[in-house]
């Protein structure tokens, strides 16, 4: 129980009343927070520029460049632009798979012959990459807003599906007992019981799917979109020699990644979520 | 709770959408283009596809509105697929691919070249691959298989007394083979233009022939349309031919009009730097052609078998099947666009 963040835990479980104090790995003090991802960031930032240098390359850019990419984007207004777009998609993509996902997953949790009819069908369909579905995005949507939010939608509806379905499955009975002793109608099962039980294992389930569904951003824009932030690195490739904007594209994707994954992180706060993760930090 | 998340999921939808039309859709704008009957015509950011933007922009300048709808595309399968999806009802596509498709039973007639030349094959310059010999054994990128790059190879190998086993071919996008050729992935790239003068102009890539050296008045990418098109709206295909055939002629006017085009194509079309596509259109001026581009059945004889003997077309399709030639019999009676470039260029929406 030596290590800082244990002990952390078990301040914070004993004494959570009183405010704690500050000091060396502390993951809530200024240095935890915000020292050590910006060293961090720091030291990579300079390994890469260093690398680039060393080796000589001519076409591979250099942080300093990716910024100036960056700056460029913004003069011209295309970034917000781009980010307003992949957004967009993403938005009713993972919106789309989670209504869709979340009630089939408690449907096929739940009743064991729609999950024995169901369940090899959807393992078959897991594991396609959307990249494999573009020519049929095409085929069905043309090169439209809605191709790129069908695969991001393929992309996302798995995971959550699969979530939902082994939270039902492994719900402890008590609650399924006490709920059969108050005698709830069906609807009223699934709404204030199972969904309410599941709701922490669902809610990860949703986190994973956000990630995945800003992952395929890029494979869901390789459709002749003209907009993105996928677009911009594939629109970039056709530039010629703008290897700083592809890799401008990349940043802007993994900072806004972040961006998401603290707010899902949020959802985690509610007290209907939070019963169950005890025994976490925080 | 759950009330709430609802409404700020259904809230941040609504504002991202509206964002999104706002910004990028332009349907709040106040000059949305009224014309309904507008179609689509699908084209890749390259010079044998030059035409489609340089057509698009004058009759923008000189009419203020264009008859189409130019919808670029990153690689052939997508495009492909547009056009089979009935998403564009005309393309800009590769001539062989065109024959395969119609081999396949898909309704596609060529009605235009899209150019002539415009090709060549670019090794490093460290590389001591100085003739077509010196190629045996290495590795070598072409667009597609369907690609006249490919049957180039084919034919050029053929001269050199070498059979296409004596090679290593690989298919690459364009717009990925400057990279592969810098970083010597591979030995040699062919592809349209501009990626290959794009290798000349950075310093690593060195010509190791033009097409124009060795398949002269080669053609790669045509102009196709639904036959459905050309059966219900025939004056719409004519009137399409028509620009496509005098932007060539634009082109080929003047040497001012082909550094106009490498600016106005660049900055509102390709999204390059203008200096690449200026390179490509004058060193050598010939490099790429825009004029003598009506159907002349011979060309296409010699695509087919050279098709046959790389194993890409059976033979079942032939000249009548997959082109209509009746919109311009007589290139020579084509005039160029009655536009010279001025000043207050609009750039296009």
């Amino acid at each position: 129980m030596n290590s800082p963040g244990a002990e952390a835990v078990v301040e914070q479980r004993s004494t959570s009343a009183t405010p704690r104090p500050r000091r060396i790995g502390d993951p809530d003090s200024l240095l935890g927070r915000i020292v050590r991802p910006v060293g961090m960031a720091a030291f990579f930032l300079t390994a890469w520029g260093l690398a680039v240098r060393w080796s000589g390359s001519d076409l591979f850019p250099t942080p300093g460049n990716v910024a100036s990419g960056i700056v460029e984007l913004i003069q011209k207004g295309l970034l917000l632009k781009y980010i307003v777009a992949s957004v967009f998609r993403v938005s009713w993509g993972f919106t789309l798979a989670v209504a869709l996902g979340v009630p089939l997953g408690l449907v096929l949790g739940w009743y064991s012959r729609a999950f024995q009819a169901f369940n090899p069908f959807i393992q078959i369909l897991r594991p396609i990459s959307p990249i494999a579905w573009i020519p049929v995005a095409i085929l069905w949507f043309g090169v439209s807003d809605a191709a790129p939010i069908f695969l991001i939608f393929l992309a996302s509806v798995f995971p959550i599906t699969v979530a939902t379905i082994a939270a039902v499955q492994n719900m402890q009975l008590v609650y399924l007992r006490a709920a059969q002793n108050f005698g709830l109608s069906t609807s009223e099962l699934f709404r204030q019981v199972i969904l309410r039980a599941c709701l922490p294992q669902i809610i990860t389930g949703i986190r994973i799917a956000l990630g995945v569904a800003w992952l395929v951003v890029v494979a869901a824009e390789m459709i002749a979109v003209n907009s993105g932030l996928g677009y911009l690195i594939i629109d970039a490739r056709n530039a010629g020699k703008r290897y700083d904007l592809v890799v401008a594209g990349m940043v802007m994707i993994g900072l806004i990644g972040l961006v998401l994954d603290l707010l899902v992180r949020q959802l985690e706060k509610f007290d209907e979520v939070r019963w169950g993760y005890i025994g976490r930090r925080k | 709770m759950r009330k709430v998340l609802i409404l700020i999921a259904i809230a941040w939808l609504i504002a991202i959408t509206v964002v999104h039309a706002w910004l990028n859709l332009h349907l709040f704008g106040p000059t949305r283009a009224t014309n309904g009957k507008k179609f689509r015509i699908g084209f890749l950011p390259v010079t044998c596809h030059l035409t489609c933007p340089v057509t698009d922009f004058i009759n923008k300048q000189m009419t203020g509105d264009s008859m189409f709808e130019p919808v670029r595309f990153n690689g052939w399968p997508e495009l492909k697929e547009a056009y089979l999806s009935g998403y564009t009802p005309a393309t800009f596509i590769l001539a062989p691919m065109a024959m395969a498709l119609r081999e396949q039973g898909v309704p596609i007639k060529i009605v235009y070249l899209g150019h002539r030349d415009g090709s060549a094959v670019m090794v490093h310059k460290d590389s001591d691959i100085r003739r077509m010999e010196d190629l045996r054994g290495k590795r070598i990128a072409v667009p597609n298989r369907f690609s006249n790059q490919r049957l180039l190879i084919f034919r050029a190998l053929k001269n050199a007394g070498m059979t296409p086993k004596d090679v290593d071919l690989v298919e690459m996008p364009p717009p990925d083979m400057p990279a592969a050729l810098y970083a010597k992935a591979v030995d040699a790239i062919s592809s349209g233009e501009p990626f290959m003068a794009q290798t000349e102009l950075d310093g690593y890539g060195r010509v190791l022939w033009l097409t124009k050296d060795v398949w002269p008045n080669f053609i790669s990418c045509v102009l196709a349309v639904h036959e459905d098109m050309i059966k219900n709206d025939r004056d719409t295909v004519q009137r399409l031919v028509d620009g496509i055939a005098k932007s060539g002629k634009w082109i080929d006017k003047s040497m001012e009009h082909r550094m106009e085009t490498a600016q106005f194509v660049s900055r509102f079309y390709y999204n390059q730097n203008p200096r690449l596509l200026s390179f490509v259109l004058s060193k050598p001026p010939d490099r790429v052609k825009y004029t003598n581009l009506a159907l002349r059945k011979p060309d296409f004889e010699e695509i087919e078998a050279l098709g046959r003997s790389a194993g890409i077309l059976s033979g079942s399709a032939h000249f009548e099947d997959y082109t209509d030639a009746s919109f311009v019999t007589d290139d020579s009676a084509v005039q160029p666009y009655a536009w010279e470039p001025n000043q207050n260029e609009q750039p296009r929406r």
